[in-house]
């Protein structure tokens, strides 16, 4: 098939990002995630067809009313006796719904998370800000989900924006085949990678997968990709991986290898709960909290070391 | 079947259907776990299935923990499983587990669920299954039945505990405010606060204005009674609490870029964490008044422990009721306590509903009568 007519399943393009690769860039949010990760920060992401979404601050309530007729489903949508609105969702009886069908609200309270795009259509968006890109040294990041679900797709995105002299990132936690890596990698400038957690009984308790696969991926691209950036990542979660052992492993797994560039913490914010509501999913971290400064900075404290950037002024290297 | 969320006493239910079906000179079979011991045997070396005969019910323990365990949020819609390539992907195995209850010769299923699994359980219908619900409901608030089963057993457990909050603040000369479940109905922080003798319940029904707590409190509060109780539901909705340091998160570049359609932390849709509506009205109360508030949350402490005496009954009650439904031909029903009667009540005339509480309720009432605030 012809490449630029390629399409995938895209949740979001944002511009002006600046957390996601080098300089100011452009990240292309990809639909469909391998891990179900109990914190996720995007539950829109993570199922690989389109699925509704409800705001109920759009809905206009008893006067509307449309979603409570045909061609909806019956008993989707329904008013609790007294009340005038907004429309109360029953989730369970919604995985029917598309977009001709979530069209027809008027208020756009129901929209559908995710649509399909070309390649051409994804890379017109991003070319777009090519004179930032130039400016800041920034580009094209592909995220998720997991963007190397969608490996054929990622790999001509990629393919476009390097013949476009656009600089590529993606962001991935390789709970995929290698064939997928293999394809999309010889297209990355730098990969951001999550190790989320060490032990593998713990992975698969807080993920939904075990983590052996991820890290053979992850040594192998280290090892057949040595012109890449490797930037690994964790997201940090207190009671979960917010501690010294993890972030040890983690150094003694990716020090080894020169072209890992850097190790980011992401201390959990709980980034997405309001998405879970407009989902109809339920949030199963509820009660965590975000982490402390004093104990980001004392994990951010070992890396910096390990990287050798302890603060003091190396003269030698001055 | 028994579906996803513990009550306590779930073996009076199962008790009391085997015991009807016994009667009849029927079969019966639980499933362990939800669906699980159906759709996946090879999980369990002692089979899947319980035979459950009278011999075995009758001397079930009311007050340990199910029987067949319970399915831990399990959709037969929804199943999530590995695929080929070990990705994580969920399908809908709803054919494979009529198809499985049709090889084990299942003419009808008995399932006590809450309110998402009557939805389940009406899908089911749909599709053909020969399904009677039994209403399981810790905050009560399952519409067209006057109680579900498990709410008595945590209303007496709430009220026992809200006596120990009273002790406890009277002892340290604070005021307790403790929460209790209820996202959407206050009944159990409404029943449970009336019996305990708090000074004001606030629950998901009735907005509360901070300010007329607070000036109810002073009223009640005197040198010889310097403490206090207040109730608080899950889902109190409080009116004006902009005096309350707000548990918000400020957008960031940062979290704009991990999460690309994000509503703040401070979105009125926001899933609240267990501890918070307590957190909140202690830290808004010790605002406007001279006593020191303390928080407490019995949340999911109410879910275990042995059945009160009108659940044991009503276990049974429910149970039996079941096999009558299905005795006399109906299916697709939930069974109903509607006083004096049980009754059979079409699932899809049950989904879709809450039981709140009414403005006109005789609880409200009675609360107002014995001078407990209520918030507005």
């Amino acid at each position: 098939m012809n490449s630029s007519v390629l399409t995938g399943t895209v949740l979001n393009i944002q511009r002006y990002c600046s957390h996601d690769g080098p300089g100011i860039r452009t990240n292309v949010f990809l639909k469909g995630c391998s891990l179900r990760c109990k914190w996720c920060g995007n539950p829109e992401s993570i199922r690989v067809k389109p699925e509704l979404s409800y705001d109920p601050k759009k809905c206009k309530g008893r006067e509307c009313s449309l979603c409570l007729k045909p061609p909806l489903p019956q008993g989707a949508f329904y008013f609790t006796e007294g009340e005038e609105g907004p429309v109360k969702v029953n989730w369970d009886l919604t995985s029917g719904i598309d977009e001709s069908m979530s069209s027809l609200c008027p208020t756009g309270a129901l929209e559908m998370y995710g649509k399909k795009m070309t390649v051409d259509e994804v890379l017109a968006e991003v070319e777009k800000d090519a004179s930032i890109y130039r400016s800041s040294g920034g580009g094209i990041t592909l995220s998720g989900g997991e963007c190397l679900l969608q490996a054929d797709f990622s790999a001509a995105l990629l393919k476009g924006a390097h013949e476009r002299g656009i600089n590529t990132a993606i962001e991935t936690a390789c709970n995929v085949p290698w064939a997928n890596i293999e394809k999309v990698l010889p297209h990355v400038d730098t990969m951001l990678h999550d190790h989320k957690l060490t032990i593998p009984e713990r992975h698969k308790k807080w993920t939904g997968a075990g983590n052996e696969r991820i890290l053979a991926n992850f040594k192998k691209a280290y090892e057949t990709f040595p012109d890449i950036d490797f930037i690994a990542r964790t997201p940090l979660i207190p009671g979960v991986n917010a501690d010294e052992e993890h972030i040890r492993a983690v150094l003694a797994f990716i020090r080894p290898h020169k072209n890992v560039i850097d190790y980011e913490l992401l201390p959990y914010h709980r980034f997405g709960l309001g998405k879970y509501e407009y989902l109809g999913k339920v949030y199963e971290l509820d009660d965590y909290k975000t982490p402390s400064d004093e104990v980001v900075q004392s994990l951010q404290a070992i890396i910096d070391e390990a990287f050798g950037r302890t603060g003091k002024k190396d003269p030698e290297q001055s | 079947m028994v579906g996803a969320g513990f009550v306590p006493g779930m073996n009076a239910v199962i008790k009391g259907a085997a015991l009807a079906a016994g009667e009849l000179g029927w079969e019966v079979v639980g499933i362990r776990d939800g669906f699980e011991g159906l759709l996946h045997p090879e999980h369990y070396p002692e089979g899947g299935l319980v035979p459950l005969t009278p011999h075995l019910v009758e001397t079930l323990d009311p007050a340990a923990g199910s029987l067949l365990g319970q399915s831990g949020r399990i959709d037969p819609f929804n199943v999530r499983q590995l695929n080929e390539d070990e990705i994580i992907e969920e399908v809908d195995q709803s054919d494979e587990l009529l198809a499985r209850l049709k090889e084990e010769k299942i003419e009808a299923l008995i399932s006590v669920v809450g309110g998402q699994g009557l939805t389940i359980c009406y899908k089911l219908h749909a599709k053909g299954l020969n399904i009677v619900c039994v209403p399981r409901a810790i905050e009560n608030d399952i519409a067209s039945t006057l109680v579900s089963f498990g709410f008595n057993s945590a209303l007496s457990f709430t009220i026992e505990m809200l006596d120990k909050a009273r002790q406890a603040a009277q002892a340290a000369r604070k005021v307790a405010v403790v929460e209790v479940l209820g996202v959407q109905s206050g009944w159990l922080a409404l029943q449970a606060g009336i019996a305990a003798g708090a000074d004001a319940v606030l629950i998901p029904e009735i907005p509360c204005d901070l300010q007329t707590v607070a000036a109810k409190l002073k009223e009640k509060m005197t040198n010889r009674r310097s403490y206090g109780l207040v109730v608080v539901a899950e889902g109190a909705k409080i009116v004006d609490n902009s005096q309350v340091p707000a548990n918000k998160v400020p957008e960031n570049t940062l979290k704009a870029s991990l999460s690309p359609l994000a509503a703040g932390d401070n979105s009125t849709y926001v899933i609240q964490r267990s501890g918070l509506a307590a957190e909140t009205v202690a830290n808004g109360l010790q605002l406007l008044i001279a006593e020191e508030t303390f928080p407490l949350v019995i949340g999911l402490w109410a879910r275990g422990g042995a059945p009160t005496a009108v659940d044991r009954q009503l276990g049974l009650a429910y149970g039996a009721g079941a096999v009558q439904a299905l005795n006399a031909g109906q299916d697709g029903v939930m069974v109903a306590f509607v006083p004096p009667a049980i009754k059979f009540v079409p699932l899809a005339e049950a989904i879709n509903k809450v039981r709140t509480v009414p403005a006109d309720n005789e609880f409200l009432k009675t609360a107002r009568s014995l001078g407990i605030c209520l918030g507005n």
